[in-house]
């Protein structure tokens, strides 16, 4: 007969971190008080330090910008202008952005590349400002205002959109209330009135068919269950829904199969207009076959070592980093 | 999420175990309470309690059947051994009863009120219905639509010899309850029951709707109590659903509901359980629920439970036969001033059962608090057997509290088990998705509170009553968002 092994399993490790009860206690039991989870209401953090003006000086000529006048002096309203941007992870300190810089004008199109964990996607949320993430130095102005003086939600909704390269579920938060709210919260800074269900689904309708989406989408939680494409494809949906000016899109080829790429080009594509710009960021040639980049920006180490034209990608594909290096 | 699969480490060799031990009781000669009052194991407020509960139903002149007579010795010889909880005793330890105590506990008239005096919203189901008033069936509705071979109705209405032999032989069965499982059996007046026969799939939910008729006025510290009771048993192959629903009066009244259910599934039968507590904020319930599963049989049950200043519910699943099914999905929400408590235990004696369990609770009030100890036994002829457990709470206030005792105890060896436990904040990385499409954190946090218990709400079974659980939670919760 096999031997019988008693355990008692309690989950403890979780709780260590939190008062235990004052107690006798000869039991497993915790007794648990936490404070308040208020302080997710503040807003992020973000130190602000102005480089000086001689190492600014320095950079620029090791590291090519997409100013206007260095490339072939376009004379369109800028958008987006990214200055000697550093960030650091802000629990740890570790520097991730060593001095990013990029000029984005109306009716561009960008692109970034670069080997994984170069710093594509937290340059990506450190634009939208996530909290994981804390500016050191450097500047962002977007359409003329200082971004990072800006809350999440204020980029959002001043035009500033990024599609996520991992997008998470909210579970009992169906897709169609959450585009609603955001929506809504669009309105409301607009002045105007804001919009009941019906209404609602009326504007969503038509983008559903814009990225081939079927309307039973609307009534699962927000990417819960989600295939990785299908969490591409709503990620294009709230762009669709919310509209933007600057859309950074992080690896939204990634997972997708081939029908589904171009189904989610042309999406874009068709959001594109000479007022608003796209900035790509992708490890492959083929998005960019689809939706046709004026710049492609490669990203080494928390910097853009190299802007050039649609010609930097091909080179890649056929030869690796190796051959920009 | 905070799911972990068990790694061993986590042994603690000095865990008590939940269980009480009791001498099993064997009933040769019954007696009156009243005649051995002076026994040195007795608790004289136990004793008074149990008195005052006779005394009320001996006004009531109706026969009483075997079944009931029985109930009430059992229930009669275990109390004297039963003393009131206090927080020394290892399963009251983080839940206080002084709010049942320090009233004057008074029993509900034992004569049924009429059907005409039900506020109306009792009747609102789409199910056939029952609708229970101080332990008494008062009305029913579509009772009738059910298959042939079914009974639902009071123990007294059984006309089939068969199903009031078989009531008899399970009704109070049940040796592990505590004293409010005793003063239940002793407080009474009828029970309900419900017999489904062999192979027997009711289609239609059965919904029960527990009402109170009497209450005290807040500060007049009387404590009108009822003790409503339900057998539920289904025979081998047998299947029905069952929505037990407890409706409460205004904030500015009193009372207690002491319930007990008892469910038992014969072989490849299957249960499915709602059971949703909304009682009025000032009124104490203290519940239990027994399940015994035979082989193969499935027992699920959801709970959501949001009313009451003092709510307790004990749910105890023995499992008689093999490759059983068992899901608990609880959701517990303390708005109030209240405690919340589940004590969940699950005994496997039989190779191949398959159980899992989720426990989600919000406190959103400052002197709110939730209990739950969950505990799932898996014992050593129990091999096979695939077990989960997770509770995941969310609190809103500094100096809300839970007190959380996930446990699985685990004797055998060919065993799959996980679990988990976590006091979460709300998932930053769902806040910022929120903020990143334009909605201020104070919307987005009010969403994904509300969208907390949504997990154990989804797996109410019919779409009509999810929306107005739902609605009912949203009701409570936005205030205080
Ligand atoms: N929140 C974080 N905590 C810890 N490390 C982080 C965090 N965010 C980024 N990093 C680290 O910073 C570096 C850059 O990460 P990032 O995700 O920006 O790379 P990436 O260029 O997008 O890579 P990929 O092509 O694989 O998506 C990596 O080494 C990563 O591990
Ligand atoms: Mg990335």
């Amino acid at each position: 007969m096999a031997t019988s092994l008693q355990f008692q399993i309690t989950s403890t490790a979780r709780f260590s971190s939190f008062k235990t009860a004052p107690s006798n206690s000869t039991s497993n039991s915790r007794s648990i008080t936490i404070p308040s989870i208020g302080r997710l209401t503040s807003s992020c953090c973000i130190n602000y330090h102005r480089q000086p003006l001689t190492a600014k000086a320095s950079l620029s000529v090791e590291l090519p910008t997409t100013s206007a006048k260095d490339i072939d002096g376009d004379s369109s309203k800028i958008l987006l202008e990214v200055k000697d941007l550093t960030a650091v992870i802000a629990e740890t300190k570790q520097q991730i952005l060593k001095g990013v810089n990029l000029v984005m004008r109306e009716g561009e199109v960008h692109a970034v590349m670069g080997k994984n964990g170069s710093g594509k996607s937290t340059f990506s949320k450190v634009l939208v400002g996530h909290p994981d993430y804390e500016v050191t130095g450097g500047t962002v102005i977007f359409k003329g205002e200082n971004l990072l003086d800006m809350s999440p939600e204020e980029r959002s909704l001043a035009g500033l959109f990024m599609s996520f390269q991992s997008p998470v579920e909210i579970p009992g938060v169906s897709n169609i209330d959450f585009l609603h709210m955001a929506y809504n919260a669009r309105q409301q800074k607009l002045g105007r009135p804001e919009l009941d269900p019906l209404q609602i689904y009326q504007i969503i309708s038509p983008k559903l068919e814009l990225v081939k989406m079927d309307s039973s989408f609307l009534n699962r939680n927000v990417n819960e269950g989600f295939s990785g494409g299908e969490r591409k494809r709503n990620e294009i949906l709230q762009l669709a829904v919310l509209g933007a000016e600057v859309a950074i899109l992080d690896e939204i080829d990634s997972g997708l199969d081939v029908d589904a790429l171009q189904d989610v080009a042309q999406a874009v594509n068709g959001l594109l207009t000479a007022q608003n710009s796209v900035l790509m960021v992708t490890h492959y040639q083929r998005l960019l076959d689809y939706i046709k980049p004026k710049y492609v920006h490669i990203m080494e180490d928390g910097r853009i070592i190299k802007t050039g034209d649609v010609s930097i990608a091909k080179l890649l594909d056929k030869e690796g980093y190796k051959a920009i290096a | 999420m905070a799911t972990s699969s068990t790694t061993f480490s986590h042994f603690l060799p000095h865990s008590i175990s939940l269980s009480l031990s009791k001498p099993k009781l064997h009933f040769k000669t019954i007696q009156p309470i009243r005649a051995t009052i002076s026994s040195n194991l007795s608790d004289p407020l136990v004793l008074q309690i149990a008195e005052t509960f006779e005394d009320s139903l001996s006004l009531s002149s109706s026969t009483t059947t075997p079944s009931l007579q029985k109930l009430r010795d059992t229930s009669s010889q275990s109390i004297l051994s039963l003393s009131w909880p206090t927080v020394k005793d290892e399963p009251f330890r983080f839940t206080d009863t002084s709010f049942i105590k320090t009233c004057e506990i008074k029993p509900v008239s034992s004569i049924p009120i009429p059907s005409s005096s039900i506020p109306s919203e009792l009747n609102d189901t789409q199910f056939a219905n029952l609708v229970i008033v101080d332990g008494h069936v008062v009305s029913s509705y579509k009772i009738s639509e059910f298959p042939k071979g079914v009974f639902v109705g009071s123990v007294n209405d059984i006309d089939s010899e068969v199903i009031k032999k078989r009531v008899f032989e399970f009704v109070s069965d049940f040796q592990d309850g505590d004293l409010f499982w005793s003063l239940n059996g002793i407080g009474a007046p009828d029970f309900t029951v419900v017999y489904v026969p062999s192979d027997c799939k009711v289609e239609m939910p059965l919904h029960f709707t527990f009402f109170s008729s009497e209450s005290g006025d807040i500060g007049s510290k009387v404590l009108p109590v009822s003790n409503p009771r339900v057998l539920v048993l289904v025979e081998k192959g047998g299947e029905i659903e069952i929505i037990e629903e407890y409706f409460g009066a205004d904030e500015n009244q009193c009372y207690w509901v002491n319930s007990a259910m008892e469910v038992l599934i014969g072989e490849g039968g299957k249960v499915t359980h709602s059971y949703i507590q909304r009682q009025g904020p000032n009124s104490a319930h203290t519940k239990w629920t027994f399940v015994r599963q035979e082989a193969a049989s499935t027992y699920k049950v959801v709970e959501i439970s949001t009313g009451g200043t003092l709510s307790r519910h004990n749910l105890h699943v023995q499992q008689v036969g093999p490759d059983t099914v068992t899901e608990f999905s609880t959701f517990h929400l303390c708005v109030n001033d209240q405690t919340q408590d589940l004590h969940s235990r699950l005994v496997l004696d039989h190779p191949g059962g398959t159980s899992q369990q989720l426990h989600k609770c919000i406190v959103a009030h400052s002197s709110g608090k939730v209990v739950f100890d969950g505990n799932v036994k898996v014992n050593r002829y129990a091999q096979k057997t695939d077990a989960g457990q997770l509770t995941r709470s969310l609190l809103l206030e500094p100096r809300a509290s839970v007190n959380l005792k996930p446990n699985l105890q685990i004797i055998a060896d060919d065993v799959k088990c996980s679990h988990g436990a976590a006091i979460s904040d709300l998932e930053a990385d769902q806040l910022f998705y929120f903020r990143a499409r334009g909605i201020d954190s104070k919307t987005a946090r009010k969403a994904l509170v509300l969208s907390f218990g949504a997990e154990v709400m989804n797996q109410l079974p019919h779409k009509s009553l999810r929306l107005k659980i739902e609605d009912h939670v949203k009701n409570l919760l936005t205030p205080v968002l």
